[in-house]
């Protein structure tokens, strides 16, 4: 009995889903959700930026960003489900982890939504991706290191890396497009430091490189490259530093010159560029192709 | 003279494993001073003892609660709310020693919370400081709305604010080891020559005889945990120096560390044992280790495998120690001497 009622329960939630999404259709709004892993960085306040100014020029989107409080699977499932039986037309999504949001984003296409990638992709068939290449953007990274290393006259040396930790799959692409860049340089790589995004440990870490005689240090992202230009700059030696990110203590440290380059991702690129295609593909304008575009990292420099 | 003073240190109780650890330090230096001898360079012996300090820190605000018989999981994240707290203040404008002064204050409080919540509300420690855990990384995130901070500035008083924790130096020292080392003194002299310290001990070794012979248990708790948020507060001060910025993810997992460094030292995770000589030893190997294996190069997974087999080999010597001890007690049939001793098997 009890599970007869559920179902029911289960077949009008349903119902008023499909009814609401036919009725949005009729609508001449499309309703968009931007997902994000967290709502704490930085990061996707850029993505939310450029979606809202696409939102602003296009004029016929209902745009919302949501996202878990927290980096977590089963928060950003739950995300997904609710703005599909809000009547989401479309989701821009930045995948927390690649397989466990599958299921959600088949029932959602099953659904006529419209899924494209912002920064991070699922493995699941999207409209399109809009995101950093990380190995790319980290083979600028070295290839910016060697610049500099060919101005000062350097033509070998130790080089330490420092970076988030070994399971985040962004800065493990950064490190690998980094050591790329370096191969039959005749530089050697020291092994790869972990400072789980603590800029104090980074600090430390950075130190010891400085005591161990390195000419250069990477930091793979924003804690890893304070510390760096912090050691550097304590050191008071030409050690080269190349970073990521665009904080305003990265900045300030590049700005000083005691990191010499930052890699800084477009956000509000993706954000753009995801709202737009996902709404042409809406109105029937774009086909879904599927495509990964790289939106590239900008380099920062004094 | 000296032998005599050596002979009271033999005396104290505890010294036994930090002189055994002690020397399974040396023997780690001496490793991994031959892998690398850069590791013995002035300046990694200076940068290695103002790494260390943090740790050191933290591990007495682990050893004062372990020491009562509780634990304090808040340790981390009331390092990073210190470091949100005071370098939003400075970003905000706000004189960085009275930021400080306000942040350690805050910090204070969450002390008293932990410890309310433990001896006063008979909440398991284990729970209570988990709530803060969640609670102190939580005024972390929102303190400057969900964003790590600017820079705390460039002025010459935030310089000086940046030099007084961490980059300035007293008589050739850093001063963040000063500070650590100053600190230490205060509270080895609390715990081990006052009645407060005493009552720590009592309180952890059996609550309910301490509470029969009048000590007070709530103050008692209360008092250890406030030591406690004090330490990773000015830690949390020393982070914020050391970066220039507030962070939120400041101390994440240190109060696992701290537990390291305690035990390492021979801190009773039952309570009622531990002295704070062995805490400088704990923290010291945690810090060459972390330190050395970068020196030899050693990738991550290796330095995680050898922390966590030191971690688990200091306390199962502890373990054995004590064993045959209580063994030998009761072949014998010697009254136990100390009165504090406790017998956990």
């Amino acid at each position: 009995m009890k599970k007869l009622v559920s179902l029911v329960l289960v077949v009008l939630v349903l119902a008023v889903c499909f009814s609401s999404l036919s009725i949005d259709a009729a609508a001449p709004k499309y309703k968009v959700f931007l997902i994000t892993m967290d709502q704490m960085d930085q990061h996707w306040a850029g993505v939310d930026k450029g979606c809202k100014k696409a939102a602003a020029e296009l004029g016929n989107v209902d745009y919302k960003w949501t996202a878990p409080d927290v980096k977590d699977d089963a928060k950003q499932i739950e995300m997904i489900n609710n703005a599909v039986a809000n009547g989401a037309n479309a989701i821009l999504l930045a995948a927390n982890g690649p397989d466990a949001v599958i299921s959600a984003l088949k029932e959602a296409v099953a659904k006529k939504v419209k899924i494209v990638y912002v920064d991070s992709p699922a493995n699941f068939p999207g409209a399109a991706t809009f995101a950093t290449n990380n190995e790319a953007a980290g083979n600028t990274a070295g290839k910016e290191m060697l610049k500099n290393f060919a101005a000062n006259g350097t033509k070998s040396g130790k080089i330490g890396i420092i970076s988030v930790n070994a399971a985040t799959a962004s800065t493990v692409a950064r490190e690998k497009g980094f050591r790329a860049a370096f191969a039959g340089k005749g530089f050697t790589l020291l092994e790869t430091q972990y400072c789980d995004g603590d800029a104090a440990r980074a600090k430390d870490i950075a130190t010891n490189y400085i005591t161990q005689g390195c000419v250069g240090i990477f930091g793979a992202n924003e804690g890893s490259t304070v510390g760096t230009g912090n050691a550097i700059k304590e050191s008071g030696k030409p050690i080269i530093g190349i970073g990521f990110d665009k904080s305003d203590a990265v900045l300030s440290l590049v700005k000083g010159g005691f990191l010499k380059a930052s890699m800084v991702q477009n956000p509000d690129l993706m954000g753009y560029e995801g709202l737009k295609k996902v709404v042409g593909i809406l109105e029937g304008k774009v086909k879904a192709d599927g495509k990964v575009v790289d939106t590239g990292v900008s380099v920062v420099t004094k | 003279m000296e032998n005599n003073f050596l002979k009271r240190l033999f005396h104290i109780r505890g010294m036994g494993q930090v002189i055994t650890v002690g020397l399974g330090l040396i023997v780690m230096c001496v490793v991994f001073g031959i892998i690398n001898p850069l590791f013995f360079s002035g300046t990694n012996v200076e940068n290695l003892l103002r790494q260390i300090a943090p740790i050191l820190l933290i591990g007495i605000s682990q050893s004062y609660v372990l020491i009562t018989g509780n634990i304090d999981l808040s340790i981390g994240s009331v390092v990073g709310m210190s470091c949100m707290v005071s370098a939003t203040l400075m970003t905000k404008g706000v004189d960085p020693w009275v930021a400080a002064g306000i942040t350690v204050v805050i910090c204070l409080l969450a002390g008293v919370l932990n410890g309310f919540l433990v001896s006063g509300c008979k909440l398991p420690a284990f729970i209570a400081t988990l709530g803060t855990y969640s609670i102190a990384r939580g005024v972390a995130q929102i303190v400057n709305n969900n964003y790590n901070t600017g820079l705390i500035g460039d002025g010459p008083v935030a310089n000086a604010f940046r030099d007084f924790f961490y980059y300035g130096k007293t008589f050739g020292i850093f001063n963040g080891i000063i500070i650590t080392i100053i600190l230490w003194l205060i509270f080895n002299f609390l715990l081990s020559r006052t009645r407060t310290g005493r009552h720590i001990y009592a309180t952890g070794s059996n609550a309910e005889a301490a509470r029969l012979s009048g000590v007070n248990i709530t103050n008692t708790v209360i008092k250890a945990y406030v030591v406690s948020a004090f330490c990773s507060g000015i830690v949390g001060l020393i982070t914020c120096a050391t970066t220039g910025m507030g962070a939120m993810d400041a101390g994440n997992g240190y109060e696992l560390y701290a537990v390291a460094a305690a035990v390492i030292g021979g801190v009773s995770t039952l309570g009622g044992q531990g002295i704070l000589f062995g805490t400088v030893v704990g923290a010291c190997i945690w810090g060459t280790l972390a330190n050395g294996l970068q020196f030899a190069g050693a990738p991550v997974a290796i330095r995680n495998i050898v922390i966590g087999i030191i971690v688990v080999v200091s306390v199962l010597m502890d373990v054995i120690v004590r064993s045959r001890k209580t063994t030998d007690k009761t072949k014998t049939k010697t009254t136990v001497k100390a009165p504090l001793q406790k017998t956990s098997l």
